[in-house]
């Protein structure tokens, strides 16, 4: 029986990219603004645009998987947190409660900011809820447990992150999905474009000068994670190459796909890569390329998981 | 200490599947591990069996629905095979099991349909009308056009052919009307069956073979595919087990068909030459005695001694009483045996001899140099070697020695002709060479050969019995059995006597008149089309009087699609001359489009059928009939109700109609009267029907010694009633080793007495040879000179797994979605790669055929594939439906129809439908979808 | 214990598509748009004139590891004792991780449309919510003693249907013998329908 098949699916296409994507993002972006917070600074404005860009992304990311459902009441039981005494097998639960529970934590986290933050204090419903006697409780709760919140949130984003790889690389039907290096890759992925957003928060909407240590830091964080990821998709490439027909057939449709060669590797990786060394090294005159570098990364971040959705090669047997 | 790793040998890998998964279990949830059935438990729905007979297909499969009551709304949810069913052995094909989806098709025919006022035929302009108001339609035209009886033509398919003809011979009598146009004849039961049963003496429509599979160590088809693996159930279930049981199987096909695909061996021969392939075996067989010389000697003619004639044409010597002479082994005796017997080895003063095969060189009788049949036999293949016919047939001539010693030296072994005749000219002499390749191993009417059927062995046995006893056997079209029963058809339809008016069929007419004018003519036009068009357009007189045909009553059939041209169908039906078009279908048909009046019967599944039937192609004895599984769906009726009402019209005579249904069937027409005036009073929208359904339950339950009650619990029940199986109708039954053949001599005919009595009657072509011999197929038109153009392909074509015939069911949407599924294979034309590149066509791309002969064209797609013949293309010939109405196959795939020309042989009419090439070129430009 | 398996005879199976039909109108699938629980492929094999035509019937495997059910988030994949892999369609909220996990390409998605297409189409549909679907082994008719309808029809005895933890099992004896075996097993799925090779033909 040697008749084989080897063919794409078309069964999660961009729309589960642009989950995996924003997904990704949003929880690194979390984690490392309330790592930052609480281990470098207190930077309100920081946490605030932080967590709640991040929450937004996170809903975007949610609402685009939702929106693909079938059957769309029956996410309850998804929903529902015993799933994890439910399906502890199965990474979708452990990554929509990691999502879910990471929105909470990131909130609790961010309330006492909000609440301090004139802007939020304007806005009439936002006000009146920051003023109800429970989430005064609890923003108060926060600001004594500020490290457990940070914490909790922080792990969560890592998990959403973390599960984002991990989700792909259970479906062992495909080289390019079913290794370790999946969940790695995307979490790299995850914390590179996280910090490029960030950079681009900082560059054009906190643009605070006090802030150019965190500028630099990022900067520093995200060259390190580009290049690892490049070595991780270079020892990608190499796996593909044997190994599995598969896998082989994989490598064919990405290394030989100028989008992925030129657009992905080229300017979603290498260009920000050097971009943002120079930044690191010698620093730049402008803001500009620091800004081009992280839309780039942002751009490159999904594109990868685009390419990797739709570069899965699928054998089978008739 | 040290570490053991688990180690999993094979035998552990299962066991370890089980546990792995019990073990993994523990770290599933325990909440979900709940049992199936997750659907809703309705008390108010409820379930229920009944049982009927497939309509898709003359294998004739006995089924059975469920039906699921919910909310009081009964539907049909699954068709299955008869569990009890020994003839399909529990299973059906798609077209089975889709088959439910016909009767909830939504392009059904709903009510009765009448072509609107001022439009053409061919145009689908309809509109709905009462039954009253069909009726009236058609009595109005009959009157005004004062058609008369032998104006009318009645078109049959195979449903109505299969459990209708009990009426529609009656009716045809009764109204007068010695036309009618069978449409499985000209394509499967007279060109090709006829050849065979000229052997067996058979003719039982599509059981004169029927092998057993089951029991066989040798396996060769010939140029058969849906009649087995593509599908036919009752002998594919048969084929399965015999291929599991280790039968080596040959498959002769110019492509890899589905039957081929499971063959030990596929022999891709050029089309047409299956004849040569045959011959040369038979020679090979004969030369090197491969057969069962006792079985020969006994049972067959081949002892006969024979004698050419100054022309050179061989007759038996026969005595003057008209009885054959034999030789008695070792001695110069020539012993007379009786004219009719299946045993050679008592002469007619009941001494008892063995029959010689060989006659001694210069042996003389009645002043002539005899031989045997055998002899004579081998001289007429002389010059048939595998060499000679390696050169036609393009398969080495080693290989058909080896299949020929082979096939020879491994008995039981079968040699299978399939289904469908037509084709070529030679068909017919193709499967009377098969037939005597079959009987040359003495593999008939018994285990691991061709069996006869149980009917058949029924009726033959019959009136053997009633012949003894010296009374008449019965009814005739419910007694007679094998070639009796077609001369009764024949003499019926072909002398004008047996009608008031004096005309015959104009079939028969037209072969009168273009044998008188010396042109080619048929011999034996039984229920074909070969002079309608003529008699459409008035160019036919019988007796000096113009024959004209004024009225078509279609049932059941679609000669737009099934007979070819599909063009000549389109003028017949739209001629001027035609004044009344009836169709009777299930669905718009190609062919309804040209009706004037659409009368809709109700599906196959909705109606209880007027009679209780035997069990079709079973070697086993039963009965079986069809219960409704609901009730109709539409305003639809029967079709002895719709023949009742017609004659009324056409005649005004439905009392005569009964009459002659009572002669011809043994259905007495009192009680039938008298039930369907109960049933009349009960509203029943098919009273006649009901009624003769009661009556034949009456029959059926006396013929099998039970109640009515008794047999209707069974059928209930089981779906069938058992009487007898092969093994016990064997034992008392086999033929011709218990009961003579039913052919004219009683044994089997190498030597054909049909074939001899069509040469009396002046037919001169090499078709009416009395012994096997050589027909080439006329492709082209010079045939040998030139070898084929770079351009230029033999054509093929054969039905579809998932399709009757071309008929409507492409239209069930079940059916129409696995046709989508492989597409390229069964829509496209099947084209060899290399010829496909040399003309720069690749897969899917679009063709157009240009037949070499006719020129006719048609368009489709290139199935580029390696399992066709280099010179051949194929087609699978079961799609290209046109009308509109049928929303999902109308458009679909290309239809032979529009390819194959007018030709027909001179025996039966049989359609020469292979015999020409067609040019292929790709379709170039803007807009041609792949 | 009962562990179900199917065994499929590649030297009988002619390529008929009983069984797509017989399990299309047994478990009410959607053939509007294409889709089946069970598919007959159609395949050209061997080189040049060696050429060989296969049908290849394929389903859902009931694996015994399955990945479709460790990736389903809701619980609505779930396998039975007897190891049938099931789908609960009022639980499956259709994000299609089990479809992606599938290493047999056996599930397709049934959508709201498809479920007014069904209703119009059969009647009465059995089904009432949206959701992934594939091949039950015909659960429901297991449960009433009953094959699956596409084994019951399976016109070239090609379909064989067993009980793996009865040693006396016709299917228990050709798995065990190595003349049926399963696709695609380095995967780990350990996968409940076997194969037997048409390639072994004389000739
Ligand atoms: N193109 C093409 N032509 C062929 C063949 C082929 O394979 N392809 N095969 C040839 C052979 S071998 C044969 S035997 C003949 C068979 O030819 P037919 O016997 O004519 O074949 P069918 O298509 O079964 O029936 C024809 C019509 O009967 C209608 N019908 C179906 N069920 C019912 C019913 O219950 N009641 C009524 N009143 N009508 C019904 C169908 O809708 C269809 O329009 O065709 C021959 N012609
Ligand atoms: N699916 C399906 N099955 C049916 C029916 C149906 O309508 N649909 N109808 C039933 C009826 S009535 C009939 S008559 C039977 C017909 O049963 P068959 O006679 O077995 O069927 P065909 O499909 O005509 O098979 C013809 C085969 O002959 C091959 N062939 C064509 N030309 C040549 C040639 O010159 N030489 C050789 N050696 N092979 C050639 C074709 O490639 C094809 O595979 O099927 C029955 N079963
Ligand atoms: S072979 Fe198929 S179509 Fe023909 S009678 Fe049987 S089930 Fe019906
Ligand atoms: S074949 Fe696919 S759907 Fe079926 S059990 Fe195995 S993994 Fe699951
Ligand atoms: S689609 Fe349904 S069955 Fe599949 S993984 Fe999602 S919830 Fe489970
Ligand atoms: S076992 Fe049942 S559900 Fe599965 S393919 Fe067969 S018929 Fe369909
Ligand atoms: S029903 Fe059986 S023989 Fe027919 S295609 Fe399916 S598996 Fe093959
Ligand atoms: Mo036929």
């Amino acid at each position: 029986m040697d008749t084989m098949t080897y063919t794409t699916q078309h069964i999660w296409t961009w729309w589960i990219a642009l989950y995996l994507f924003f997904g990704g993002l949003g929880a690194a972006t979390l984690t490392i603004t309330f790592l930052t917070d609480m281990y470098c600074r207190p930077h309100r404005k920081l946490v605030l645009w932080g967590a709640l860009s991040g929450v937004v992304l996170l809903a975007i990311s949610s609402a685009v998987l939702f929106g693909h459902l079938l059957h769309h009441t029956a996410v309850i039981y998804v929903l529902n947190p015993l799933v994890f005494i439910l399906k502890p097998d199965s990474w979708i639960a452990w990554g929509t409660q990691f999502i879910l529970w990471m929105m909470v934590w990131g909130m609790l986290y961010a309330l006492p900011y909000m609440r301090e933050t004139p802007l939020f204090q304007r806005l009439p419903l936002v006000r009146s809820v920051l003023q109800w006697p429970l989430v005064e409780w609890l923003s108060s709760c926060c600001m004594k447990r500020r490290r457990i919140v940070g914490w909790l949130a922080s792990i969560n984003g890592i998990g959403t992150a973390v599960y984002t790889g991990l989700l792909i690389q259970s479906f062992p039907a495909v080289a390019l999905w079913h290794n370790p290096g999946v969940p790695l890759l995307f979490t790299v992925s995850a914390f590179s474009t996280a910090f490029a957003y960030l950079l681009l928060l900082l560059n054009v909407f906190i643009t605070d000068e006090n802030d150019d240590d965190l500028r630099h830091r990022y900067e520093r964080f995200d060259v390190i994670l580009i290049a690892t990821e490049l070595v991780i998709l270079f020892s990608f490439f190499n796996y593909t190459l044997s190994g599995s027909e598969s896998g082989y057939r994989s490598a064919q449709l990405l290394w030989g796909d100028m989008g992925w060669l030129i657009g992905f590797i080229g300017f979603g990786l290498i260009v920000p890569f050097l971009l943002e060394l120079r930044g690191v090294t010698k620093g730049w005159g402008s803001r500009f390329p620091t800004v081009a570098a992280a839309v780039l990364v942002l751009i490159g971040g999904y594109m990868l998981r685009h390419y990797f959705m739709y570069a899965g090669v699928y054998a089978y047997p008739w | 200490m040290s570490w053991k790793f688990p180690s999993l040998t094979r035998r552990a890998f299962l066991k370890a599947s089980g546990l792995g998964a019990a073990g993994l279990t523990l770290l599933k949830p325990a909440g979900l591990l709940k049992s199936a059935n997750a659907g809703s438990e309705n008390a108010a729905v409820s379930e229920a069996y009944t049982y009927s007979i497939c309509n898709f297909c003359s294998s004739l499969c006995n089924i059975r629905a469920t039906t699921r009551t919910k909310n009081g709304v009964k539907r049909i949810v699954k068709l299955d095979g008869n569990p009890n069913s020994t003839l399909n052995r529990g299973k059906i094909c798609a077209r089975g099991q889709a088959g439910l989806r016909q009767t909830y098709d939504s392009d059904r025919l709903k009510t009765p349909l009448i072509r609107v006022e001022g439009s053409k035929r061919g145009e689908v302009k309809f509109r709905s009308a009462s039954w009253e108001e069909a009726w009236e339609y058609i009595a109005k035209k009959q009157k005004a056009a004062n058609i008369q009886p032998w104006e009318w033509t009645m078109v049959g398919g195979w449903t109505s052919c299969v459990f209708y003809m009990n009426w529609a011979v009656p009716f045809a009598l009764s109204n007068g009307i010695p036309n009618i146009i069978a449409s499985p004849m000209q394509h499967c039961v007279t060109t090709g069956h006829l050849g065979t049963d000229s052997v067996t003496g058979n003719f039982n429509i599509h059981d004169e073979v029927l092998p057993d599979y089951d029991n066989a160590k040798y396996i060769l088809f010939v140029a058969n595919n849906a009649s087995i693996g593509a599908v036919s159930t009752c002998r594919m279930v048969r084929f399965a087990a015999g291929r599991k049981n280790g039968a080596k199987v040959v498959a002769l096909d110019s492509r890899q068909s589905e039957t081929a695909a499971k063959a030990d061996e596929w022999i891709s021969i050029r089309p047409g030459t299956d004849l040569d392939f045959c011959l040369a075996m038979l020679k090979i067989m004969l030369d090197e005695k491969l057969y069962d010389a006792d079985f020969l000697r006994t049972h067959s003619n081949m002892p006969f001694l024979t004698y050419r004639d100054t022309d050179g044409q061989w007759h038996i010597a026969l005595d003057a009483k008209g009885r054959p002479r034999v030789l008695q082994e070792k001695t110069s005796t020539i012993r007379t045996v009786p004219a009719v017997t299946n045993d050679n080895s008592t002469d007619v003063d009941g001494n008892a001899f063995y029959p010689a095969l060989y006659a001694p060189e210069g042996l003389m009788l009645d002043g002539h140099k005899v031989v045997t049949v055998l002899q004579a036999q081998l001289d007429e293949v002389k010059n048939n070697t595998p060499e000679w016919a390696e050169q036609t047939t393009g398969v080495p001539a080693a290989t058909i020695r080896r299949i020929a010693r082979e096939f020879g030296g491994s008995r039981p072994a079968i040699i299978d002709p399939g289904w469908h005749g037509a084709r070529y000219g030679n068909m017919m002499m193709l499967r009377r060479v098969q037939a005597m390749i079959q009987a040359l191993t003495g593999g008939i009417d018994r285990p691991g050969g061709w069996i006869m059927s149980g009917e058949l062995h029924h009726k033959v046995a019959h009136s053997a019995k009633a012949q003894k006893e010296g009374h008449p056997a019965g009814p005739p079209m419910t007694s007679l059995g094998g070639m009796p029963f077609a001369k009764l058809v024949i003499d019926t339809f072909s002398d004008g006597k047996n009608f008031g008016h004096g005309k015959p069929g104009w079939a028969w007419a037209f072969s009168k008149q273009e044998r008188e004018a010396g042109r080619p003519w048929v011999m034996l036009p039984v229920m074909a089309d070969t002079g309608l068009k003529e008699s459409v357009e008035g160019n036919l007189a019988f007796n000096g009087e113009p024959y004209l045909t004024r009225a078509v009553l279609i049932n059941a059939a679609n000669p737009v699609r099934h007979y070819y041209p599909d063009s000549r169908w389109k003028e017949i039906l739209s001629h001027k001359n035609m004044e009344l078009v009836i169709a009777i279908d299930v669905l718009p048909s190609d062919t309804t489009m040209y009706a004037d009046v659409i009368l809709p019967n109700s599906t196959y599944l909705e109606r209880g059928e007027p009679n209780i039937y035997g069990n079709g192609v079973n070697h086993d004895l039963a009965m079986v009939t069809r219960y409704p599984a609901i009730d109709p769906l539409y305003d639809t009726r029967e079709m002895p109700d719709i023949l009742l009402r017609l004659t009324e019209i056409i005649s005004g005579k439905p009392d005569s109609f009964m009459d002659w249904i009572d002669k011809l069937t043994g259905m007495p027409a009192a009680p039938v009267k008298e039930k369907m005036a109960k049933f009349q009073a009960q509203k029943e929208k098919s009273p006649y029907s009901a009624a003769c359904r009661e009556v034949a339950f009456d029959l059926a339950a006396k013929r099998a010694g039970v109640s009515v009650k008794q047999l209707d619990a069974v059928l209930r029940e089981k779906g069938v009633f058992m009487e007898e199986n092969y093994k016990e109708i064997l034992e008392h039954s086999a033929m011709p080793w218990k009961l003579p053949m039913p052919t004219g001599s009683g044994r089997v005919e190498f030597y054909s007495g049909l074939f001899d009595m069509m040469r009396k009657g002046g037919g001169t072509a090499p078709n009416f040879s009395v012994l096997a011999t050589h027909i080439p197929a006329e492709c082209r038109k010079n045939a040998k000179s030139v070898s084929l153009a770079d351009d230029e392909f033999y054509f093929t074509y054969g039905k579809a797994p998932t399709v009757s015939y071309a008929s409507t069911n492409s239209n069930n949407p079940v059916l129409a979605a696995i046709n989508k599924f492989k597409k390229g294979v069964y829509t496209n034309v099947w084209i060899h790669p290399a010829r496909a590149a040399y003309l720069g066509i690749k897969d899917g791309d679009a063709i157009r055929l240009v037949n070499t002969l006719s020129g006719q064209t048609a368009d489709g797609h290139a199935h580029v594939t390696r399992l066709i013949h280099r010179e051949a293309v194929f087609l699978y010939s079961s799609f290209g439906s046109e009308n509109p109405a049928l929303t999902r196959a109308s458009g679909m795939g290309t239809a032979t129809s529009k390819l194959i020309p007018y030709n027909v042989e001179p025996v039966v009419a049989g359609f020469r439908s292979q015999e020409f090439t067609v040019r292929i070129n790709k379709i170039e430009g803007k807009g041609v979808q792949a | 214990m009962t562990r179900y398996a199917m065994v499929i005879d590649l030297n009988t199976c002619v390529g008929c598509n009983a069984c797509m039909a017989a399990c299309a109108m047994e478990n009410q699938t959607p053939v509007w748009k294409g889709e089946w629980r069970t598919y007959v492929h159609e395949k050209e094999i061997g080189v040049a004139e060696q050429v060989r035509r296969r049908f290849f019937p394929r389903l859902c495997n009931h694996c015994s590891n399955p990945p479709c059910l460790t990736v389903c988030p809701t619980g609505a994949t779930y396998q039975r004792a007897d190891g049938i892999v099931l789908i609960d369609p009022e639980r499956c909220m259709g994000c299609r991780a089990c479809a992606m996990a599938c290493p047999y390409d056996a599930r397709y998605e049934v959508t709201y449309d498809d479920i007014k297409l069904g209703k119009e189409f059969y009647g009465d549909l059995q089904r009432t919510s949206p959701s992934m679907d594939k091949c039950s082994f015909c659960a429901h008719r297991l449960d009433k003693g009953m094959k699956p309808a596409c084994v019951e029809t399976c016109v070239g005895s090609a379909r064989q249907f067993g009980d793996l933890d009865d040693p006396s099992d016709p299917v228990t004896q050709l798995v065990a013998s190595g003349i049926a075996q399963p696709l695609m097993p380095h995967l780990g799925t350990r996968p409940n329908v076997y194969y037997i090779d048409d390639l072994k033909r004389k000739g």
